[in-house]
């Protein structure tokens, strides 16, 4: 995943899902959704923090300049640099100029969706600098060359028989089939990787605009190291991720970590202002704060599609999602799947890219219930498929045109009583010419599409005159 | 003067430079009466695969002995601070045979420890979670790159919440929560400690 898709076609990739892929995603999405409910119970209060959470969200979207201004001018009262990207190209290209400044080989990566969404690993490999993503599951995805399958554990549709055949090809190794042994192993070469690489890139969970602090939220340890052993720190977090104040952090940090893993707190919590403070004081020597645009601020335009930059990434919304569990991460085609992604990236990579993902739900608003700042996904669903269908004020149709003229026509069609009367007097009598024994097993296209898969029961009655009857037996029961 | 980024936010917003900040919405959620104890706090560090106990001073010295044999330990590093200079940590360690690395050598000097001691700044009991600061006494490497960090902490250094935690540390230019060792299931879901941080997480609870 990596460069900007220009178009993404969910239903095709999502009839090229391999089997396992559900089966993987499903026993993650269980594990997850079991893990959150148990830690929601514990907390009496957890609705209460729910509303304050999307209060808090909401206010900050709001007045996120105000909120900006005051982080900027923090970070660089703390010595650190803050940098302005309007693209993800001015992003890669910001980056790409502080690793040259300092000569920069080799590069640590925690996980970052930011980074993803900008394609930033590319772009330093184009450049010659080594990038290596260090979070395991990130890191096995990058030798195996594929896209993440969940938000959480991205690697969790490849089995250990798998990821062991490809750590033996890749390092050069004889790597044993065993969880615990692959995980030594990564460990023992990505700590080569932190303890010589010139520079440390994070993404971040929160930005506190009181004090111009980094809030970076990991389980595995790789996330300290990219921000302590390396010289140089540089992080790249969208404008979105900026709060008021520390007072505002205990709010999400309580909701982050039991939405998303089932964990009170995730293992290591880090808050970072600025590069240390003192000659010879462990941490890096300097911090450089890539606050990036690439399309948020776009989206502020639009008061019901902007709830989408409420979001603090915690994946709830997939693992309760139908679709998502049956389709995995792959299918959404861009950094970001699930409900939020069928949300986010029409808004963000144009209602032409995106078109499809819309629909990529069954709006069932199971997404809705469990997100912990309250965004309302099905509401932005149907905004975002009023918006492809018909147009609005920040963009055009994009629907095909037959179909925008079916959509019509049978709006047409149900909006006109006598000709609504009129079809279903019509369809039983067409459908009798595909009946066979009861069933409609093959029928015409675009009802085919329906019968590839399984048969049509045929139309036996019609509602206006099955009430008429029900209404006429009620009339003689309660006259006699 | 400003940059794009802002002129675009306040754009999309209907804003100028000169409209006011709304009031932030109160954070009213009853915040629960938690138990300042070191019991909580000691059973949440045991619930997340740590190993808790509460000791008395005089036990120290048995206490590291045992540590050092059954893990064995032949390289340690320790913050340099007050409260682990009067327990005599490192005298202790160097006694047992234990080489001593200075926390503010290299990171590949500091790499090659077996175990890191500190203390800790503030002990959170509702999640087990032990909050570091950090200063050339206390490099934030030792409670990182060993694969055993021992933390020796005292019932003083107990809060009720983040709340409290945050009011005293927030102009802090560094700090980190500690919840539990290293972990990740990203293999299969297989739960797997040590991954990157420290694979054994010791705290000694001092009584008195």
């Amino acid at each position: 995943m990596s460069e900007t898709p220009t178009y993404i076609g969910f239903e095709k990739y999502s009839e090229h899902v391999p089997a396992s892929i559900p089966l993987a995603v499903q026993q993650a999405t269980d594990r997850f959704v079991n893990g959150r409910a148990a830690r929601v119970a514990e907390l009496p209060q957890w609705e209460e923090l729910r509303q304050i959470g999307s209060d808090i969200r909401l206010h900050t979207i709001e007045n996120m300049d105000v909120y900006l201004m005051r982080l900027e001018e923090k970070v660089e009262a703390a010595g650190g640099h803050v940098h302005w990207a309007e693209t993800a190209e001015d992003a890669n290209r910001i980056v790409l100029q502080i690793a040259k400044e300092y000569n920069v080989k080799t590069v640590v990566k925690s996980k970052s969706m930011a980074t993803e969404e900008i394609g930033l690993n590319h772009a330093l490999e184009r450049a010659g600098i080594e990038a290596l993503e260090t979070d395991l599951g990130e890191y096995i995805i990058q030798l195996a060359g594929t896209g993440p399958s969940h938000i959480i554990v991205p690697a969790v549709h490849l089995k250990k028989e798998e990821i062991a055949a490809l750590f033996s090809e890749k390092l050069d190794i004889n790597a044993p089939a065993d969880p615990i042994a692959l995980a030594r192993i990564a460990r023992e070469v990505l700590r080569e990787k932190f303890l010589n690489a010139e520079m440390g890139i994070s993404g971040g969970n929160f930005l506190i605009a009181e004090t111009g602090t980094l809030v970076l939220v990991t389980n595995e340890g790789n996330g300290r190291m990219c921000t302590t052993l390396p010289d140089l720190h540089v992080a790249v977090v969208g404008i979105d991720k900026v709060i008021p104040d520390w007072e505002s952090l205990t709010v999400f940090l309580k909701l982050l970590a039991r939405s998303a893993t089932g964990q009170k707190l995730s293992t290591y919590t880090q808050f970072i202002t600025g590069p240390r403070r003192a000659e010879g004081e462990f941490g890096p020597k300097e911090f450089h704060l890539v606050l990036l645009d690439n399309g948020r601020s776009r989206i502020l335009r639009d008061p019901v599609g902007r709830d989408v930059l409420k979001c603090i990434r915690c994946g709830a919304c997939a693992n309760v999602c139908p679709v998502y569990k049956n389709v995995g991460g792959f299918a959404y085609g861009s950094f970001i799947s699930g409900p939020i992604g069928a949300i986010l990236s029409p808004q963000m990579l144009g209602t032409q890219t995106a078109r499809e993902l819309p629909y990529a739900s069954t709006l069932c608003g199971a997404c809705a219930d469990v997100c912990p700042v309250k965004i309302p996904i099905p509401t932005i669903l149907r905004h975002l498929r009023r918006r492809v269908a018909q147009g609005d004020q920040f963009a055009e149709a994009t629907l095909p045109a037959p179909i925008r003229a079916a959509a019509s026509l049978a709006s047409f069609a149900l909006s006109q009583n006598w000709l609504y009367r009129f079809g279903t007097r019509l369809l039983p009598g067409l459908m009798s010419i595909f009946k066979r024994e009861g069933w409609i097993p093959h029928a015409p296209y675009p009802l085919s599409r329906w019968t590839e898969t399984r048969p049509l029961p045929p139309f036996t009655a019609n509602f206006r005159s099955w009430w008429r009857n029900v209404r006429s037996i009620q009339k003689k029961d309660s006259s006699r | 003067m400003t940059n794009p980024v802002i002129e675009n936010v306040r754009r999309s917003l209907g804003r100028t430079a000169q409209t006011p900040l709304s009031p932030r919405p109160a954070i009213y959620e009853a915040r629960q009466p938690e138990a300042i104890d070191s019991e909580t706090f000691l059973n949440e560090v045991k619930k997340l695969s740590g190993v808790a106990q509460k000791l008395i001073p005089a036990d120290i010295d048995s206490a590291l002995k045992t540590l050092v044999t059954e893990q064995n330990i032949h390289k340690a590093t320790a913050w340099e601070t007050p409260y682990l200079r009067q327990l005599g940590v490192t005298e202790i360690l160097n006694s047992l045979g234990v080489k001593l690395i200075s926390p503010n050598a290299s990171k590949h000097e500091m790499a090659l420890c077996e175990l890191g001691v500190t203390e800790a700044d503030y002990l959170l009991p509702e999640t087990g979670t032990l909050v570091l600061h950090s200063s050339f006494a206390k490099p934030r490497a030792v409670s990182l790159l060993p694969r055993i960090h021992l933390a020796i902490v005292h019932p003083d250094m107990l809060r009720a919440d983040m709340h409290q935690v945050f009011a005293e540390a927030k102009d802090q230019n560094y700090l980190v929560f500690i919840t539990g060792p290293s972990r990740t299931a990203d293999i299969e879901l297989t739960v797997t400690l040590g991954v990157h941080g420290p694979k054994n997480l010791f705290v000694w609870m001092l009584d008195g």
